[in-house]
């Protein structure tokens, strides 16, 4: 099987070299000079978008500072080219003025500075900015490409406000649209991937990511590092071949170019961004006679597009060409093993895929399970809270609550509104640092942890109001959860290696298995949004599940729910806990859950508890009645 | 005087009503009351029309005030007092109370309202320049309750009174509700201390996970043991 | 000594400047959560209005006429601007007023775009010279500064309408409405004020006060080109950001620092620099205080 795949591989990389080479050498005898300009532009604008796309599209951070990564890039590999590439020439034998093979060479040297230099700036400009959200990273974003634009625009060594001129003219048809490809391919395989998963995650709910194990943080700054680098590229490519750089190109109204054919293709949508590249490219030739009003209609273009079709082309789908069934399936075969395709997911590719008999005998869920009559042997600890205070400025949500959950124990937490239930949650998973008291998690003091390092040690929640990654498949929801147990690296996804196709089946197959359980899986393609919201929350839950939690916080699971549907509801804790084994709290208003599925419960009012036991204990408690009811006394005035 | 007649409200993906009726007949205080998430809060705001429903009428006086806006309907007089109170915090006593008379044209109109809110709430006189975030909880709720009376309303809907108020407060709070209804005022008053509530009121409808499941003369429904089952379940 | 003081004149009127446009941004961010790209063009706009109603009008310059004069365009462009702010709201932001707050942000950029390139249509792309109406001449402060005749228009005119501004959202009904909408619209819908109304009247009054703004600076500056907004926008949004994005009284003291920082840098560090100093306080702003100086932080609920 590897054996294959390394033979596709190669096999396709040789004849998109021949491809291209055939193209370079013989398109100007078919084609002008003007036109190949224009096919040029276009890839370099290609290689912008898709870029962009990760960045904003694919990760949700609205970036408009692109045009500054394109300037470093260009610069600082036409400022190796200039200072560095004679000597390298040289010493390939040949003269500058003739370089041919040298001059790839020092081109390819010049883009791996052009890149790295890019990304780095990408890592600088990513960590800081990455506390901000939405219209403040977009204004933060467009600062700093700003600040770079000036910045260059102040050094004289590499021209100042003249620009810097005589950068050699490396780059030729071949280079621009194999690097497009590389682009191209290394953000698709990122894309279809667990860590394109994570970033998408990220973009759909940062908060619900973090509960599953994602590192949102690492992964704004690889959407960062990654779009800057081919940014970079893309700004050495122009360099060497305008053969002059100007800082002019790379105001903000470059920046909102690239940001517009992002949108126009559709935010997630690569196919969607080649095609915006290419049509934008075009326009402005193809508009020429009509220069003057040119700018004009674009803007209004573009606002019409706002008003009637935001998605732009694709949304966030990719172009599906019109073949018949049997084309598509071999072209998806094909590119599964060669590159864009997607690792195992594909119609033939179900039944075909390597080790699909030995996935279905994966544990969904590693836990040990424990024996049927376990029930009264000592269960470990799983969650003490100890004094656990949690307060807002003065006021203290949470005060000295105790609690212990032992394997297997389901638990019930009630109170009135706003008795600070939905806080404890918050505290246990690490939104909120605990003001005072302690959380541990067998043994282990969790405080102070970030969301996504308590989610790995075994903490899996759902929310009140549901946060689910709309935008995603109901398959893709649970598959993120699988993030922590998979291990193929990003470079993995890029060069689809062996070890990224074995753990990609590995966590599909787990994906698909938990959602047989829950009975989902039909539904497995629908984009978890359009679900009816009963089917939502058993999706979350679901999804919660995946991660393979030892502790499962359910927050207000019945919400909404008929009483058919609660009665299913309280039957599938009952059995998640049965078979999975892990230690349940429940927060729940609905009582005929509390009463009927919870062992012990814990009565929060006002931040304190004010009664634990046994359900039929609290619905008889005074103070339990007080609460909800409103003081005895005063009733009979 | 207000009627609610048939309401399915979707709110969040969920149908949180699912056809619920009532009514509140002139200078009568009705009661809603029932659980958390039965729905009560949705039903005031699709009332005062910050929802809309998806089937369903609500009618004010033989009006049809369905489908109209949050203002139009202030304008015809039905005046929601919001959960949590709603104070603006930033804005001073003054400023808060003036809001409530938003709508309103009549100088000498407003004036007479705001000494009686003061008559009400001396408490607000005092700090009448002071600003709406440094009043305590129970002082809040009178001035979310005076801003209310300040647009001389028709129909007053409160939406949960006593949340998050110390039982001395809670007294308080429902002593002045009594004073105002005395007066002439027509309440629909949404609680989920019910044991207060029913006291108050008139007439009562019990709200379950958005359906009517118990509706009567408010002493009458005090006394049945489902109104216990509907918020703590039944055995 | 004299030349601080002097560098502290040119700030303070470079300063009130950007408050003036800066209170554009501020009062529909606070209103609405959106940054309305498009608000520096329109101080273009005012400028551009106003150079044409001096020859509609045909004003001379000097003395009491220059005076009366440079009111009458002022008032014409700030009328204009309104008009133009309030359509715009009306056909380009209310109907993506419930998209995704990016879609809005784009919408923005497109009516940016559309002004730029609509006026260099309209006007054409050459820099025109705006008559000078009211005489330069130069007094001389205590502590040997200059002050010139067109930066106390500048100052006086600002200072005006800042005051006027303050009399609108403090002292009146609809200033309460606008308060009230940004603080918590739920909650003022109930109190019955109107948001959409609201709404077009603060795109209104903040474009009235930034095409002031352009036309107070014509009157000193006189060269206006149809890209003279995006600079000056773009810095005065940072002024918002500084002195915390919603708050007026943030804008106003934002717009000031703004301007002094500029002339502080340009003047003792170097001027080369100077575009980049709005940016470079944007960045610190919002890494060490995003919520800005008058600004409140705002968290999301878990």
């Amino acid at each position: 099987m590897k054996g294959r795949a390394l033979l596709y591989q190669v096999g396709a990389t040789l004849v998109l070299l021949a491809v291209l080479g055939l193209l370079d050498r013989f398109l100007p005898t078919f084609v002008n000079q003007y036109i190949i300009r224009i096919l040029i532009l276009s890839g370099i604008n290609i290689m912008l978008a898709v870029s962009l796309n990760l960045i904003n599209g694919f990760t949700g951070q609205f970036s408009l500072g692109h045009a500054g990564f394109m300037a470093i890039g260009g610069y600082t590999s036409a400022f190796f080219s200039i200072h560095a590439g004679p000597s390298i020439v040289q010493a390939l034998g040949q003269s500058p003025q003739s370089a041919g093979a040298a001059g790839a060479v020092v081109l390819i040297l010049g883009l791996a500075v052009g890149a790295l230099c890019a990304a780095i700036a990408g890592l600088i400009i990513g960590i800081p900015t990455l506390r901000l959200r939405g219209d403040y990273l977009a204004i933060a974003t467009l600062g700093m490409g700003e600040i770079i634009r000036v910045v260059i625009l102040n050094i004289e060594a590499v021209g100042g406000a003249r620009g810097l001129t005589n950068i050699p003219g490396y780059t030729t048809f071949f280079w621009v649209y194999l690097l497009v490809a590389i682009t191209v391919i290394v953000n698709w395989n990122l894309v279809r991937s667990r860590h394109g998963r994570a970033l998408l995650a990220v973009r759909e709910d940062e908060v619900a990511a973090e509960s599953l194990g994602v590192p949102t943080t690492k992964y704004k700054v690889l959407a960062f590092a990654v779009g800057a680098a081919f940014a970079g590229m893309a700004g050495s490519l122009f360099g060497h071949y305008l053969r002059y750089l100007n800082t002019n190109s790379f105001t903000f109204l470059k920046s909102f170019e690239v940001v517009i054919m992002v949108v126009l293709g559709g935010m997630g949508s690569i196919t969607g961004s080649i095609s915006a590249a290419i049509l934008l490219t075009l326009l402005p030739e193809v508009l020429r006679p009509i220069k003057e009003y040119r700018m004009v209609l674009y803007a209004l273009l573009l606002i019409l597009l706002m008003i009637l079709r935001p998605q732009g082309f694709f949304g966030s789908r990719e172009l599906r060409l019109p073949l018949p069934a049997p084309w598509r399936a071999r072209l998806a075969r094909f590119a599964r093993w060669v590159g864009p395709g997607e690792a195992g997911v594909t119609d033939e590719a179900r039944a075909a895929a390597p080790g699909a008999a030995a996935v279905s005998a994966v544990p969904v869920v590693s836990l040990r399970a424990p024996a049927a009559g376990d029930r009264g042997a000592l269960r470990r600890e799983i969650l003490r809270l100890e004094a656990l205070t949690v307060a807002f400025g003065g006021l203290k949500a949470v005060a000295d609550f105790d609690l212990l959950l032992r394997e297997r124990d389901l638990v019930g937490l009630i109170g009135p509104n706003g008795a600070g239930k939905t806080t404890v949650f918050n505290a246990i998973t690490g939104v909120y640092p605990p003001t005072a008291g302690r959380v541990i998690l067998s043994g282990k003091d969790l405080g102070g942890l970030p969301p996504h390092r308590i989610a790995a040690l075994g903490v899996a929640r759902t929310f009140q109001n549901i946060r689910l990654f709309g935008q995603l498949s109901v398959l893709d929801n649970v598959r993120t959860a699988c993030h922590l147990q998979a291990a193929n690296t990003a470079w993995d996804a890029i060069w689809k290696t062996g070890a990224h196709r074995r753990e990609e089946a590995r966590t599909l197959g787990r994906a698909r298995a938990m959602l047989r359980l829950m009975d989902l899986a039909r539904l497995e393609d629908a984009p978890a949004a359009m679900l009816p919201y009963g089917l939502q929350r058993r999706l979350e839950i679901a999804r919660a599940l995946a991660s393979g939690p030892k502790l499962l916080l359910l927050d207000e699971p019945a919400a909404g729910m008929n009483p058919q549907e609660t009665a299913e509801l309280m039957a599938l804790i009952q059995r998640i806990r049965d078979e999975f084994g892990p230690a349940v709290l429940l927060v729940e208003h609905d009582m005929q859950v509390v009463m009927g599925i919870c062992e012990r419960v814990s009565v929060l009012d006002y931040g304190i508890r004010i009664a634990e036991g046994t359900p039929a204990e609290i619905r008889r408690h005074p103070k339990v009645i007080e609460a909800y009811l409103g003081p005895e006394g005063a009733a009979h005035a | 005087m207000l009627e609610v007649q048939n309401l399915v409200v979707r709110y969040g993906g969920i149908e949180a009503l699912h056809g619920i009726s009532l009514r509140v007949e002139e200078g009568q205080i009705a009661t809603l009351i029932g659980a958390n998430g039965a729905g009560k809060t949705t039903c005031l705001r699709t009332i005062s029309g910050l929802n809309r429903p998806a089937a369903g009428r609500i009618v004010l006086e033989g009006r049809d005030i369905t489908h109209r806006s949050p203002h139009e309907i202030v304008g015809l007089g039905v005046i929601h007092v919001a959960e949590g109170r709603g104070v603006f915090a930033d804005l001073t006593v003054r400023e808060n109370l003036d809001l409530g008379a938003w709508r309103r044209k009549d100088r000498a109109g407003i004036a007479r309202d705001r000494e009686r809110v003061f008559e009400l709430f001396p408490r607000l006189k005092e700090r009448y320049h002071q600003s709406g975030g440094t009043l305590s909880g129970g002082e809040q709720q009178m001035l979310a309750i005076g801003r209310g009376l300040m647009a001389d309303p028709r129909v007053l809907l409160l939406d949960e009174p006593s949340l998050g108020l110390a039982p001395v407060l809670v007294a308080t709070i429902f002593e002045i509700i009594r004073t105002i209804h005395r007066s002439g005022a027509t309440i629909l008053l949404v609680e989920q201390n019910a044991r207060m509530a029913l006291r108050e009121s008139d007439y009562a409808y019990v709200l379950e996970t958005g359906r009517i499941v118990h509706a009567g003369p408010a002493a009458e429904v005090a006394q049945d043991p489902k109104v216990a089952e509907a918020y703590l379940g039944s055995g | 000594m004299q030349e601080l003081l002097q560098q502290l004149v040119n700030g303070i009127s470079w300063g009130s400047i950007y408050s003036l446009i800066a209170l554009g941004y501020t009062m529909v961010y606070g209103i609405l959560r959106f940054i309305n790209f498009a608000h520096g063009d329109v101080y273009m706009v005012g400028a551009f209005v106003a150079y044409y109603s001096v020859f509609f009008l045909g004003l001379r310059s000097g003395g009491v006429a220059g005076a009366l004069g440079a009111l009458a365009v002022i008032a014409l462009a700030m009328l204009a601007a309104a008009v133009l702010g309030v359509s715009i709201e009306r056909l380009a932001y209310k109907p993506v007023r419930r998209q995704a707050r990016l879609t809005a942000l784009i919408t923005a950029i497109g009516v940016s775009l559309f002004l730029e390139n609509a006026g260099i249509l309209a006007f054409g792309a050459e820099p025109k010279f705006f008559p000078q109406i009211i005489a330069s001449k130069s007094l001389r402060l205590p502590g040997g500064a200059y002050v010139t005749t067109h930066q106390l228009l500048v100052l006086g005119g600002s200072l005006v309408l800042m005051v006027g501004l303050n009399l609108i959202v403090y002292r009146t009904k609809i200033g309460l409405g606008m308060r009230a909408l940004s603080l918590n619209r739920d909650v003022a819908n109930l109190m019955g004020v109107p948001t959409d109304r609201i709404i077009a009247f603060t795109f209104g009054l903040g474009s009235a006060l930034a095409a002031a703004a352009g036309v107070l600076v014509a009157l000193s500056n006189p060269r206006i080109d149809p890209l003279m907004g995006l600079l000056p926008g773009l810095k005065a949004f940072v002024a918002a950001v500084l002195g915390g994005i919603g708050s007026i009284p943030g804008a106003m003291v934002g717009g000031l620092l703004m301007g002094i920082a500029e002339t502080l840098v340009s003047g003792y560090i170097s001027s080369t620099y100077r575009d980049a100093i709005a940016f470079s306080i944007l960045i610190v702003i919002l890494l060490v205080r995003p919520a800005g100086l008058f600004g409140r932080a705002v968290t999301e609920k878990v």
